[in-house]
């Protein structure tokens, strides 16, 4: 388990990272979530001991990362944001030299280097020096040294940076992958799809602050009066607008041209009620659509901005 | 999941690293040696001649300074390659490995060391032929002087990393004190050659001490004062200790504070 307790961090006059607690349980997927300058990549620092706190301690595994660096940092693996790496080697001496450094047994090393190249697809580009790869292949070859470490607690900010569908879509498998092996993960992003498709968790942060912490789905249903259902039907029918909003968990009604447009809680259960009250009053039907709120709109309603 | 590495382990591979990278830079070796190469048959023979009516064996006299003024020169990269590493953040990764800061401090100051005695080993045996001198045993010693020097230097250039920010300044910082160390010392020219005023400088440069030890065991009828001796080490003492203490006190306060 990590947990952060009271974390702060100020670098000169910037504060940061601001009184953060929350806690990442063991073998799950935490979802950073934040936008740039939100200080998730700070927040990770701190944990993998490479900025002192300014304030309050994080304890990794039981291990404090201000008395324990050591101890901490052989449990973390990290992606960085921006490929960090020598240039001028190749991806194989990058992945051989950081197996090396972060203790992969040397009987499984040139296998685990070979078998995650390959799935990057880089294979026949391990030998040339990364400053002349593009910069999807460089962020690959950043998350390669994760991949290729396996370390207990494997740290991923913007994985997904720069990368085509395909590839994004294989990282999200490895990733998954990873936990099944038992790897806690924490992923920074500022991508609400990667948050809400992989975390198990999310963590909100705005301006420094942790504002929220729990599940995607947990939040989203928090979200009480966010549903919204669209009916679009032959001809407006006026007298609709008064029959829906009678029901409880309706917020507002309106008719915007012929599509009826609901604000309420709990769409989907009520959507055969309210289907049934439209088609007794005349209306006729032509699509329905039920819209959810998204963690999008959960990042919206918390921090007041949106993230992308 | 991957085990902890041994201290030892960690001080080789940081060591490798800095080997590798200083290898993948053919054209900083090429350059050096081809400098190296045609200082010692061109400069040095053509001195040589002009110096041979003095009574003078230039030649002999330079291929030391020669080997001497390129082990200087090398490890003087260390610094740049920190300064470098922090530019672009590759400090931050380092530091998230799993090994102490003390650790990494020492490897890379020894690093700086390493890579330069590897490469000038060569130079040291072609140097020792041409001067007629075939102890192995004088050879390593040669080479463990040698070695002393550079870990002083590499302390030298990360102390100068650690407090200059701005990058050009730091270059040229670099440079003048790469120029100072080798040319303000008895590496290429005797000292009694040099301006007066510089004399007293050049007799207690740590180049100048490291270049007549080694002429003293390579070639006959020259000595070095145990002074001398005392003078690379204080050296190695102070700028290895200085580096690491600059380096550790920037690494643990914060980089960025």
């Amino acid at each position: 388990m990590i947990e952060f307790k009271d974390v702060s961090k100020s670098f000169k006059n910037v504060d940061a990272v601001k009184g953060v607690t929350c806690e990442i349980r063991d073998r799950e997927i935490f979802g950073l979530l934040g936008p740039n300058g939100a200080g998730k990549t700070t927040l990770i620092m701190t944990m993998a001991t490479v900025y002192n706190p300014t304030k309050g301690e994080v304890v990794v595994d039981g291990h404090r990362a201000g008395t324990e660096p050591d101890k901490v940092k052989s449990l973390i693996g990290i992606s960085f944001q921006d490929p960090k790496y020598d240039r001028i080697l190749s991806a194989r001496e990058i992945l051989e030299w950081h197996a090396k450094v972060t203790g992969v047994e040397k009987g499984v090393r040139e296998t685990r280097i070979d078998e995650v190249l390959s799935k990057f697809g880089l294979t026949g580009e391990a030998k040339k020096r990364t400053w002349m790869l593009s910069g999807g292949t460089k962020k690959k070859i950043e998350n390669a040294k994760v991949f290729v470490q396996r370390p207990k607690i494997a740290v991923f900010d913007e994985p997904t940076a720069y990368l085509d569908v395909p590839s994004r879509l294989m990282v999200w498998d490895m990733i998954d992958e990873l936990r099944d092996e038992g790897s806690t993960v924490v992923l920074a992003t500022n991508m609400m799809d990667e948050a809400d498709r992989m975390s198990d968790r999310v963590g909100i942060m705005s301006r420094g602050e942790m504002v929220q912490v729990g599940e995607p789905g947990r939040l989203k249903g928090s979200l009480r009066g966010r549903d919204v259902i669209e009916l679009k039907l032959e001809a407006p029918v006026p007298e609709l607008v008064g029959e829906v909003t009678k029901a409880e968990e309706v917020e507002e009604a309106r008719f915007e041209g012929d599509v009826l447009k609901i604000v309420l809680s709990n769409g989907r259960g009520l959507l055969p009620l309210i289907l049934n009250v439209v088609t007794a009053k005349g209306g006729k039907v032509q699509t329905a659509n039920l819209k959810e709120p998204s963690l999008e709109d959960v990042f919206l309603f918390y921090t007041g901005m949106k993230l992308t | 999941m991957s085990s902890k590495p041994s201290p030892l382990f960690v001080l080789w591979v940081l060591i490798e690293r800095d080997l590798r990278t200083l290898l993948k830079s053919p054209w900083i070796l090429i350059n050096r040696t081809a400098f190296f190469l045609i200082q010692l048959f061109v400069f040095a023979v053509l001195v040589n001649k002009l110096a041979t009516s003095l009574g003078f064996n230039y030649f002999d006299f330079y291929s030391v300074g020669a080997v001497v003024s390129t082990i200087t020169s090398i490890a003087f990269i260390i610094g740049e390659d920190l300064f470098e590493e922090e530019e672009l953040g590759l400090l931050d990764y380092l530091l998230s490995l799993p090994f102490g800061h003390s650790l990494f401090v020492i490897g890379r100051a020894l690093g700086g060391a390493v890579r330069g005695l590897i490469y000038v080993t060569p130079m040291m045996i072609l140097v020792a032929y041409l001067d007629g001198y075939f102890s192995p045993v004088g050879i390593v010693g040669s080479l463990l002087v040698i070695f002393v020097l550079a870990t002083g230097i590499s302390g030298l250039s990360i102390t100068l990393a650690m407090l200059i920010r701005n990058a050009n300044r730091f270059d040229i910082t670099i440079a003048l004190a790469e120029l100072a160390t080798v040319r303000v010392s008895a590496a290429i020219y005797p000292l009694v050659y040099m301006p007066k005023v510089l004399q007293p400088v050049a007799s207690y440069s740590p180049v100048t001490s490291a270049s007549d030890i080694v002429r003293a065991i390579f070639l006959p009828g020259y000595s070095s004062a145990p002074y001398e001796t005392l003078i690379l080490i204080l050296f190695l003492v102070v700028f290895f200790g200085l580096g690491s203490a600059f380096l550790f006190r920037k690494i643990e306060g914060g980089r960025f504070e």
